[in-house]
């Protein structure tokens, strides 16, 4: 690969940042970005997860649906790296997760991990001035540190992960922080909601009710938590229309890699 | 942190300590044996959050409001007032989904100019509206005053959010009638929030073609006369081992 990480990077600032303007979507959003951290920083899979004002931790996206199993079973157990991160603040470093060392520390979650197929993982805390609001979790399928140059990269798309949540209006009040990340994580109940209405019509599961929901929200540049509201609300029939042919992609094409 | 919890909490995952606190706070506030009411939550969130009243409405279709409970009677009349004004922050956190926090109720004089007035007249200088919402399903308001000016402390506000939780869940069950039962507690259930549950809500109200709303009723009230946790009779749903049919008297 010619580019470097750096490189890279800057390419996927800019796609980014043109995301943050006009229709917004802010689970499309963080979707989006743990699928470039995967891509940029030659990973197997990664996990966004936010704390939230009751101070749980919930999963706000996954890129597969094998990261999804490991955070969820993390949070559900209470135990790993990810839970470590948010709770210290501090990055935590797995090159592999087979070393003793892991394994008596996190005799659940590793052995869940392993189960999922991944060898190594870094969790990245996201932090707003003193507050920890949530971590990126990176995925690894073979054992690896973290390169210093891939670590910046990281921390500087968490960075950006966090000026997403937050982008809508500029904050300084906890207060206003903690009403945007509720908002965040009730987006995430909406499609929810939406991806089990799919299902349930379209005869498939909600995984599969989600990829349909996005490849939507996408062609037709309809933002995924309005797109799912209005699938809620009856207003847009995804039914109807994935019966009909697919539509040409309105956006502009992600540059091939 | 994971612990037993009532018959919502069995095999939900997280409940928080946030959540076992302010459900002790409520349980302390009834008498031992009556069912948890509406009343209970709002003087048990009044005592305890460093604030002068809390009232709870219901609102459906954004429109119809109902006064549920209200800790005294300034409350009472916040709520009286925002509904004959159509102004305040209950209106405008029902039509965000977030909480609207006004830590200087005369600031926002020129927002809500019928209702300002009236409001400080009452004698409230500070409110604070939290919505009770699970995504789309969006039922009504938690409503907090003071009679000084000043912000919510960052752990009073999350101690706000989970009294809201509580007050929704109980909502959703009064309508099924579970909440008045032998048994019935409040322990978790939404705030751990699972994918499957929400997942499971959707697919329910297309199997029985009613709301969101009305298919979380059910469900919960499903997972109550089970003795089941909801995340399992949601993963039930989910996995298509469970079915909700419209035409059975009681469900599935």
């Amino acid at each position: 690969m010619a580019a470097t990480v750096d490189e890279r990077l800057a390419q996927t600032f800019v796609e980014l940042a043109d995301t943050l303007v006009g229709g917004f979507d802010l689970m499309e959003f963080l979707h989006m970005l743990t699928e470039r951290c995967v891509e940029l920083l030659d990973l197997e899979a990664a996990g966004l997860l936010l704390a939230d004002s009751r101070g749980t931790l919930q999963l706000v996206a996954a890129s597969t649906e094998q990261a999804r199993v490991v955070e969820l079973f993390q949070i559900q157990s209470d135990e790993g790296p990810c839970l470590d991160a948010y709770r210290t603040g501090q990055p935590v470093i797995v090159p592999d997760l087979t070393a003793s060392q892991a394994t008596a520390r996190w005799p659940m979650f590793t052995g869940a991990a392993r189960e999922m197929g991944f060898a190594a993982v870094h969790a990245i805390p996201m932090r707003l001035r003193d507050q920890i609001i949530g971590t990126l979790n990176l995925f690894g399928s073979a054992p690896q540190g973290l390169d210093p140059a891939v670590a910046r990269a990281a921390q500087a798309l968490v960075d950006v992960a966090t000026i997403g949540i937050l982008q809508e209006r500029a904050t300084r009040e906890h207060e206003l922080v903690a009403g945007q990340l509720q908002v965040a994580l009730n987006s995430r109940v909406i499609i929810e909601q939406a991806k089990g209405i799919l299902a349930e019509r379209m005869r498939v599961t909600p995984d599969q009710a989600f990829i349909v929901l996005r490849a939507y929200s996408r062609n037709h540049n309809h933002p995924l938590t309005q797109l799912a509201a209005d699938v809620i609300s009856g207003t847009t029939d995804l039914v109807a229309v994935s019966r009909a042919k697919p539509q040409p992609t309105a956006r502009r094409k992600q540059a091939d890699r | 942190m994971c612990r037993p919890g009532g018959w919502l909490g069995k095999d939900s995952g997280v409940v928080s300590d946030r959540a076992v606190k302010v459900w002790a706070w409520i349980a302390a506030e009834h008498d031992g044996g009556a069912p948890v009411s509406m009343a209970a939550v709002c003087s048990a969130a009044a005592r305890r959050l460093g604030v002068d009243g809390v009232s709870v409405m219901a609102v459906s279709d954004g429109l119809a409001r109902e006064p549920l409970s209200a800790s005294d009677e300034v409350s009472a009349r916040l709520e009286e007032l925002q509904f004959t004004t159509g102004e305040g922050p209950s209106a405008d956190d029902f039509r965000l989904g977030a909480p609207v926090l006004v830590p200087d109720l005369e600031s926002a004089a020129a927002r809500w100019p019928g209702f300002v007035p009236e409001a400080v007249a009452a004698g409230a200088r500070a409110m604070f509206a939290v919505p009770l919402q699970a995504g789309a399903i969006r039922v009504g308001v938690l409503t907090l005053y003071r009679a000084l000016p000043g912000p919510l402390s960052a752990g009073d506000l999350a101690d706000a959010l989970v009294f809201a939780d509580f007050a929704l869940q109980l909502l959703l069950d009064a309508s099924s009638g579970i909440s008045g039962q032998a048994g019935y507690g409040l322990l978790n259930g939404l705030s751990d929030s699972q994918a499957a549950v929400y997942q499971a809500t959707g697919m329910i109200s297309v199997q029985l073609g009613v709301s969101l709303e009305e298919a979380l009723v059910r469900l919960r009230a499903h997972a109550f006369a089970d003795s089941a946790g909801i995340g399992q009779v949601a993963s039930d749903v989910v996995a298509r081992r469970l079915r909700f049919d419209p035409d059975a008297g009681a469900d599935a």
